[in-house]
C-alpha cells in the first residue's frame, strides 16, 4: 500500500468549500465500502472494489483512508458526531430521566450500526488487536473515545446537578462506554425478533444502575 | 421486598401487647396497607406472570381485606410503563418504522399500563381513533422464565398433587398465549362476530394491517372502569341492568359461542350508562372443549344424583379419568360444587333474583374455592372456566347486582338440558 503521509491537522488551511468536497469524497468513499463490507464483509473487501464502486483511483483513496482501518475508524467518528448533534436537538429528551437519556444514546448508536452487523462484528474482533488502530489503546482512537466520553460526562453531569444520581465524576462516563461495548457484543448475539432480548436487557440494566447509584453511589 | 414484609410484621408483633384493642385494630390496617403497597410495588416492577398472580388477588374481595384489595386494585391497569424512547423503539423494532410515521398522531403518554404491554390513543392516517397495544420487550422470555422458577418453587406441591403439572400447563399456555398479539387480533375478529347478537356488548375491531406480534391496533372503545362507574353513583336499575348483562354475555359465551374471554380482572370492562358493556383485552381467550360445555350443562340439570354412568362421565370430565367416581374426595367435590350452584343458580327457584351483595354468597363461594384445591382437585380444562365465572361473581358484588341468574342460564343452555332441569322442577 502506497504511503502518503497526511498532513497534520493544524497544518492545513483549506478553505470551506475544499473542506466540504473532502468531506463529500470521504463519505462518498465510506457509503461504497459499507455497501461492499456487507456483501463480502470487511476481510474480503479489497481497496480496488472499494475504488470501483465509488469511483474513486486508488491512489486518490489512499489520501484520504491508509487502511480500511483507518476507514472504520471515520465510520466511527461520523457515528459519535452525529449522535452529538442528534441529541443536541432532541429537546423532550433533555428533560427526561437519565435512564431514559442514557436507552436512547445507546439506542440511537444501535439503530446507527444495524445495517452493518457483520462489518461491526468484524471490527470489534480486530480492535482486540493490540496492534490495530481500531484497540482502545491506539493512538489513532484515543480522539475519538474522548469525544465520546466528554458526551456522555456532559449528560451524566446534568444528572448529577439535578440530583438524579449522585456524583460518579469521570468514572461514570468510563462505566457507560464500558456498558456500551457490553451492549454492543450482546445485540452481535441477539437471535431473537427485532433484538428484543437488547432492549431488554438495555431498559432493565439502565434501571437497575441509576436505582443503585440513587440507594448510595459508588459506596456500596 | 419479602425480608421488608417481614420485618413490618414482626415490628408489628412486638408491639401488639402493649396497645389497647381498638388501637391493635389500627394498627393492623396500617400494616397490612404497607404490606399490599410493598407486595404491589414489587409485582409492578417485576411484570408478567408475577402480576397478574397480584390482579388475579386483587379480585379476590372476599378473601382479602379491603386495605389490601385497594392497593392491589392498582395493579389492574398501573404497571410503570416503557418510557417514550424505550416504546418507540419496540414499535419500531416491529413496524420497521416509529408511531409518528405510521398514524396521524400517536400520544406518547399511555392510557394504561398493565402486565403484558401498554395502550397508547392514537388516530390513523384515515382519521379513525384507535388504541395501540404495545408489548414489552422480550414479555415471552420472561413468562417462560417465570414459570421455570414457579415449577422449582411448587416442587412440594406438585409431590402432594395439590398443584399438578397439567394445571400449570395450562396456565403456562394460557399465559403465553396472551403475548401473541396476531392472535388477539383474530380473538377480537372472532369474538365481534360471535357476540354481536347479543347487542350491548362492544368489542373492538382490529385492524390487521396495523397489528404484529407484539403490536396491535384496534378501534377504541368507550366507557368508565368499574371504579370511575361506581363512582358517579349509578342507579340500582343500572347497577342490576349491568349485571344482568354481565350474566348474559357469560352464560351466552359458554354455551353459545364455546370460547370465553377469559381475564376477567375490572379493568378490561369498560361500562357505560346505557347499561352496555365494551369488553376490552382478548389476549386470554379459552377456546374449550364440547365435553367441557356440555359438563356443565349436565352438572347444572343435576340428573346425575341419580343416574350412575351420567354421574362417572361428568366426574371423568371434571377431575379426570385417574378419579374413580367412588372416589369419597369426588363426591364430597362434587357435593360442594352441587352446594354452591344451589345457591348460584337454583334450578327450582327460576324467577328469583340473586342478591349478589349478600355476603353469603360469597362466602359460599370461598368455602368452594377452598375446598376444591384442597382436595387436589384442580382440573386444566376448567382453570380458565373457573377465573371467568370467579371473575364474573366478583364483578357482579362489587355491583351490587341483582339477577335472575336461574332464568338466564336456561336461556341460553341446550334446550335438552334445560327441558330436563325442567321436569326435574316439575
Amino acid at each position: 500500500m502506497k504511503t502518503t503521509r497526511a498532513k497534520p491537522k493544524d497544518e492545513k488551511k483549506p478553505s470551506g468549500k475544499r473542506d466540504r468536497n473532502k468531506e463529500k469524497t470521504k463519505q462518498q468513499i465510506l457509503a461504497a465500502a459499507l455497501e461492499l463490507f456487507r456483501k463480502h464483509g470487511l476481510e474480503g473487501t479489497t481497496t480496488k472494489q472499494i475504488s470501483q464502486k465509488s469511483k474513486i483511483a486508488e491512489g486518490t483513496l489512499f489520501n484520504y483512508f491508509k487502511t480500511k482501518e483507518d476507514l472504520a475508524l471515520y465510520f466511527f467518528q461520523k457515528e459519535t458526531s452525529d449522535l452529538i448533534k442528534w441529541f443536541a436537538k432532541e429537546e423532550r429528551l433533555q428533560k427526561a430521566p437519565l435512564p431514559e437519556k442514557l436507552f436512547a444514546i445507546i439506542h440511537r448508536q444501535l439503530e446507527y450500526i444495524t445495517p452493518y452487523e457483520d462489518f461491526i462484528g468484524a471490527v470489534f474482533f480486530r480492535s482486540l488487536q493490540a496492534h490495530s488502530k481500531l484497540s482502545p489503546l491506539s493512538l489513532e482512537s484515543q480522539e475519538l473515545r474522548l469525544k465520546y466520553l466528554r458526551f456522555v460526562r456532559d449528560v451524566l453531569q446534568q444528572a448529577e446537578e439535578n440530583e438524579e444520581i449522585p456524583r460518579v465524576g469521570e468514572m461514570g462516563a468510563y462505566a457507560v462506554g464500558l456498558f456500551y461495548v457490553g451492549i454492543v457484543m450482546h445485540w452481535l448475539h441477539d437471535g431473537s425478533e427485532g433484538k428484543q432480548k437488547t432492549l431488554a436487557l438495555l431498559d432493565r440494566s439502565l434501571n437497575l444502575a441509576t436505582k443503585v447509584l440513587k440507594k448510595g453511589g459508588w459506596d456500596w | 421486598m419479602g425480608a421488608g414484609i417481614a420485618g413490618n410484621y414482626l415490628a408489628y408483633q412486638m408491639r401488639r401487647p402493649f396497645v389497647a384493642a381498638k388501637k391493635n385494630e389500627e394498627e393492623r390496617g396500617t400494616l397490612q396497607r404497607k404490606n399490599a403497597k410493598q407486595i404491589r410495588e414489587g409485582l409492578q416492577e417485576l411484570r408478567g406472570p408475577v402480576m397478574k398472580l397480584g390482579q388475579a388477588l386483587s379480585m379476590q374481595t372476599h378473601m382479602l381485606n379491603a386495605e389490601a384489595i385497594e392497593e392491589l386494585a392498582g395493579l389492574q391497569m398501573q404497571a410503570p410503563p416503557m418510557h417514550p424512547t424505550l416504546m418507540r423503539a419496540q414499535f419500531k423494532s416491529a413496524f420497521g418504522k416509529y408511531p409518528d410515521e405510521v398514524f396521524r398522531s400517536f400520544e406518547l403518554e399511555p392510557f394504561a399500563a398493565s402486565s403484558f404491554g401498554q395502550v397508547h390513543w392514537a388516530v390513523t392516517k384515515r382519521g379513525e381513533e384507535v388504541a395501540v397495544k404495545i408489548q414489552y420487550p422480550a414479555i415471552r422470555e420472561t413468562v417462560k422464565k417465570d414459570f421455570q422458577m414457579l415449577r422449582t418453587a411448587s416442587f412440594l406441591a406438585r409431590v402432594t398433587g395439590h398443584l399438578s403439572e397439567p394445571v400449570v400447563a395450562e396456565v403456562q399456555r394460557g399465559i403465553l398465549e396472551e403475548t401473541d398479539y396476531r392472535k388477539e387480533a383474530q380473538n377480537l375478529e372472532y369474538f365481534g362476530k360471535q357476540l354481536k347478537p347479543l347487542g350491548f356488548v362492544h368489542v373492538p375491531t382490529p385492524y390487521f394491517e396495523l397489528s404484529y406480534e407484539n403490536v396491535v391496533t384496534m378501534s377504541r372503545m368507550k366507557g368508565l372502569r368499574m371504579q370511575e362507574f361506581l363512582q358517579t353513583n349509578p342507579s340500582p336499575e343500572l347497577r342490576d341492568k349491568i349485571g344482568v348483562n354481565l350474566s348474559n354475555l357469560f352464560f351466552y359465551q359458554l354455551f353459545k359461542v364455546g370460547a370465553l374471554h377469559a381475564d376477567p380482572h375490572p379493568g378490561n370492562y369498560l361500562f357505560n350508562q346505557d347499561g352496555t358493556i365494551s369488553l376490552v383485552d382478548f389476549g386470554c381467550v379459552k377456546y374449550l372443549k364440547p365435553e367441557v360445555v356440555r359438563c356443565y350443562a349436565q352438572f347444572w340439570s343435576r340428573e346425575w344424583v341419580h343416574n350412575a354412568p351420567l354421574y362417572a362421565e361428568i366426574t371423568k370430565v371434571i377431575f379426570g379419568p385417574q378419579f374413580s367416581p367412588r372416589d369419597t374426595r369426588v363426591r364430597r367435590c362434587m357435593n360442594d360444587i352441587r352446594t354452591f350452584y344451589d345457591e348460584f343458580h337454583p334450578l327450582t327457584r327460576t324467577t328469583e333474583t340473586l342478591e349478589l351483595a349478600d355476603p353469603k354468597f360469597m362466602a359460599g363461594l370461598d368455602r368452594l374455592l377452598r375446598a376444591l384445591p384442597k382436595n387436589k382437585f384442580i382440573s386444566p380444562e376448567f382453570v380458565f372456566l373457573s377465573r371467568t365465572e370467579l371473575g364474573m361473581c366478583n364483578l357482579l358484588h362489587t355491583l351490587k347486582a341483582r339477577v335472575p341468574m336461574t332464568q338466564i342460564v336456561r336461556q341460553w343452555m341446550p334446550q335438552t338440558y334445560a327441558d330436563k332441569a325442567q321436569s326435574k322442577v316439575l
